[in-house]
């Protein structure tokens, strides 16, 4: 990452910028109402919205993340990727109703049978909206050293009169602006073009280095998972369960079990998050109706099947082909490992200039993947703040369209400054554990709320809040009592490799991903709400929820084909 | 959606009249036993796959062939599995689900225009009446 291929790598983003600048322009301009504004119009087709569902999915966590922890653990980083495909089977049976049911947001579905519509609104929106920062605090933190690490910049050193400590933190603004600027100027529609061109530049960037990769051992997996095993120098353990999570320690079998159930929070957090992420959800209502909605899904299934099955090539063959001292040199974590095999394979193809260009193309597309992400996410966030909010909270569902969606823009901004401000704050911290934790949380708290509205009957707004609210703080306690947060210390240094520093610790829970306990706990909490309160729920609605959601009767289409247009 | 619902394009009427269809009824059944196989399917392999993973990591890591090991074997069959669990639901939604819902949301969409139009004749009839007698 040294030279001027950094100028290069620069100038790609540069390039990234200007296009998807010249998109928000364009959707600016055809953005008219709040169909537009959160719905993208409703006029995406299937493959498009699959592409922008991929996009909003596949973060540079996993493209970088998933490569990096397979690099240095081996088979364990595969686990996330089977995890995160899995998922997506539980959200293909779920998005034809929600798209039926709702409008723009979670809320709309949870609130559809709900007497008490502030309630629910307030819930579904601060749970929303938490669990979008949460995500976006690991992205931008994340987005912060990869962009000093892509231009090269290593403490002591300067790039452009910047040093390695500034970079970060200008980057994190960048970040902050670019994404505020797509979210407010473009809205859905801008949004979505940012995924599609980011998901197709991610394949094609993940589909070239794979092809590389397994060019240089003949095409024959079996022999660069060999050549992998040896370069790690575990040889056949490199390629089994048990290097990162789940560890089994010698003459300890009470940490050996607590390791593996960790390992099983993990997975249980993993595959039943998905469903209820927010920037996932608030695409579902971007097509004209429930089978397009499936349409989507189906293409995200295949394209993000397609790309975690890549993370096997691009892992193990960074390990064979870069070697696991060379990548642990540049970032310990491992997050540099498919940048450094891209330089590495594209040295192989085409001399020096070939490792510059493919490392900049690379680049900048982990570049892009960051920017699309947080995108996706302060948007759902805004959407949430301004539809379920100001809309019908504040404004008791009168306000004019007009109006919420000028508060959108404004959330937009707060959303994007709070996260600025957090990332700012906490930028050398590791936080790597927000994304799975945010995972875990949508999995606790927005997962109960949306299958018991849609399934079962007696369910009431008591239930919907209790489950929210269980869900949200369990899993949020749990974390800050578990080991991330204080009290792991490294066996050998003595370092902390928990949030806060060596010496504090308060940690009472051992599980470091909190959604085995915390996700029982919310369906437990939204059950024991709708038991427990006198509230009767509306039968009719139900009734009406069951069929409009089965059926697609009423349900809101795109605006020029949508019969008897409400007044 | 608070202040608009009970005012949706369908009348509470219409939903309710649905809701009674035996063809809804029959498209709830399929809907939901579809779900339940599906749920149950998926997520069974799956904690099946993790559980080995965490206690069997013997039989996870005997080789099936070359350096491919069981573990990598039932990784990836994680992927087929999903790939075939999502085209299964999607050929059995296309010829058992989405035949019945067309029909019940196209005559509820018939039934709603006839409504509007009896409406429309209503009006016109009345504005007349006011007319003559003005």
């Amino acid at each position: 990452m040294q030279g001027d291929g950094r100028f290069l790598t620069f100038g790609l983003f540069l390039v990234f910028i200007l296009i998807t600048l010249g998109i928000t322009v364009w959707a600016r301009v055809n953005t008219r109402d709040a169909d537009d504004f959160y719905a993208g119009g409703r006029g995406f087709s299937g493959p498009q919205n699959g592409l922008a569902l991929a996009g909003d999915y596949m973060s540079a966590a996993s493209f970088l993340g998933i490569a990096g922890i397979i690099a240095l653990s081996g088979y364990d980083g595969f686990l996330y990727s089977i995890g995160f495909l899995v998922a997506w089977l539980l959200t293909l049976l779920l998005v034809e109703l929600m798209r039926n049911a709702g409008r723009f947001t979670m809320a709309d579905v949870l609130s559809y049978r709900a007497r008490r519509q502030p309630m629910v609104r307030t819930a579904a929106a601060i749970s929303t909206v938490t669990v979008s920062v949460f995500y976006l605090l690991a992205q931008m933190v994340g987005a912060g050293a990869l962009v000093s690490l892509l231009l090269g910049i290593h403490p002591g050193e300067t790039f452009m009169g910047l040093s390695a400590g500034a970079a970060k933190v200008l980057t994190i603004i960048v970040v902050g602006l670019m994404m505020v600027f797509y979210v407010t100027y473009g809205g859905m529609k801008g949004t979505t073009w940012v995924q599609i061109i980011k998901a197709v530049l991610l394949m094609t960037g993940t589909v070239v280095l794979t092809l590389l990769v397994l060019g240089r051992f003949g095409f024959n997996v079996s022999d660069m998972l060999g050549a992998a095993a040896e370069a790690s120098g575990r040889s056949a353990d490199f390629l089994q369960p048990g290097l990162k999570y789940g560890r089994e320690i010698e003459g300890d079998p009470l940490r050996t079990l607590i390791n593996k159930l960790d390992f099983i929070s993990l997975a249980v957090a993993l595959v039943l998050g998905t469903a209820g992420l927010p920037h996932i959800v608030s695409r579902f209502f971007t097509v004209p109706d429930a089978r397009t909605a499936r349409t989507s899904v189906n293409w995200a299934i295949g394209l993000v099947g397609v790309f975690y099955l890549m993370t096997l090539a691009l892992g193990f063959g960074a390990t064979a082909v870069v070697g696991q001292k060379a990548i642990a040199a540049q970032d310990p974590a491992g997050n540099t490992a498919a940048l450094q095999l891209a330089h590495a394979l594209g040295e192989f193809a085409g001399g020096p200039i070939g490792g510059d260009i493919l490392l900049a193309f690379i680049g900048a597309v982990a570049f892009a993947t960051i920017l699309a992400v947080v995108s996706g996410l302060v948007l759902a966030s805004s959407t949430s703040l301004a539809h379920d909010y100001f809309g019908h909270v504040l404004m008791l569902g009168r306000p004019r369209e007009s109006q919420e969606v000028a508060v959108a823009r404004f959330a937009a901004f707060l959303v994007g400054a709070l996260a600025v401000v957090l990332a700012v704050v906490v930028r050398n911290l590791n936080v790597a554990f927000l994304v799975a934790l945010a995972f875990a949380m949508a999995a606790s708290a927005n997962l109960p709320a949306i299958v018991l509205s849609l399934f079962w009957r007696r369910f009431n707004s008591a239930g919907v809040v209790a489950g929210i609210y269980g869900g949200l703080i369990g899993s949020l306690v749990l974390m800050a009592l578990s080991p991330v947060v204080s009290g792991k210390i490294d066996p050998v240094t003595g370092a902390s490799l928990s949030l806060l520093p060596a010496g504090v610790d308060f940690h009472l829970f051992p599980l470091e991903n909190p959604g085995l306990v915390s996700i029982p706990f919310g369906f437990l909490c939204a059950v024991a709400g709708t038991l427990l309160s006198s509230e009767k729920a509306d039968q009719e609605r139900y009734d009406e929820l069951s069929v409009r959601s089965l059926t697609g009767t009423g349900s809101h289409r795109a605006a020029h084909r949508r019969p008897g247009k409400r007044k | 959606m608070a202040g608009e619902p009970r005012m949706s394009a369908v009348p509470g009427g219409e939903f309710t009249a649905l809701a009674q269809d035996r063809r809804f009824h029959l498209l709830r059944t399929r809907f939901r036993r579809l779900a339940v196989t599906i749920v149950a399917s998926f997520l069974g392999w799956y904690f099946l796959y993790i559980a080995l993973s965490a206690f069997a990591r013997d039989f996870m890591a005997r080789p099936a062939f070359g350096h491919i090991n069981m573990a990598l074997l039932l990784g990836v069959l994680q992927f087929v599995s999903t790939f075939v669990l999502a085209w299964r639901y999607t050929r059995y939604a296309r010829r058992m689900l989405d035949p019945l819902s067309a029909q019940l949301r196209d005559e509820a969409a018939r039934r709603q225009v006839e409504r509007e139009h009896v409406e429309q004749v209503m009006a016109e009839r009345r504005r007349i009446e006011n007319w003559t007698r003005g």
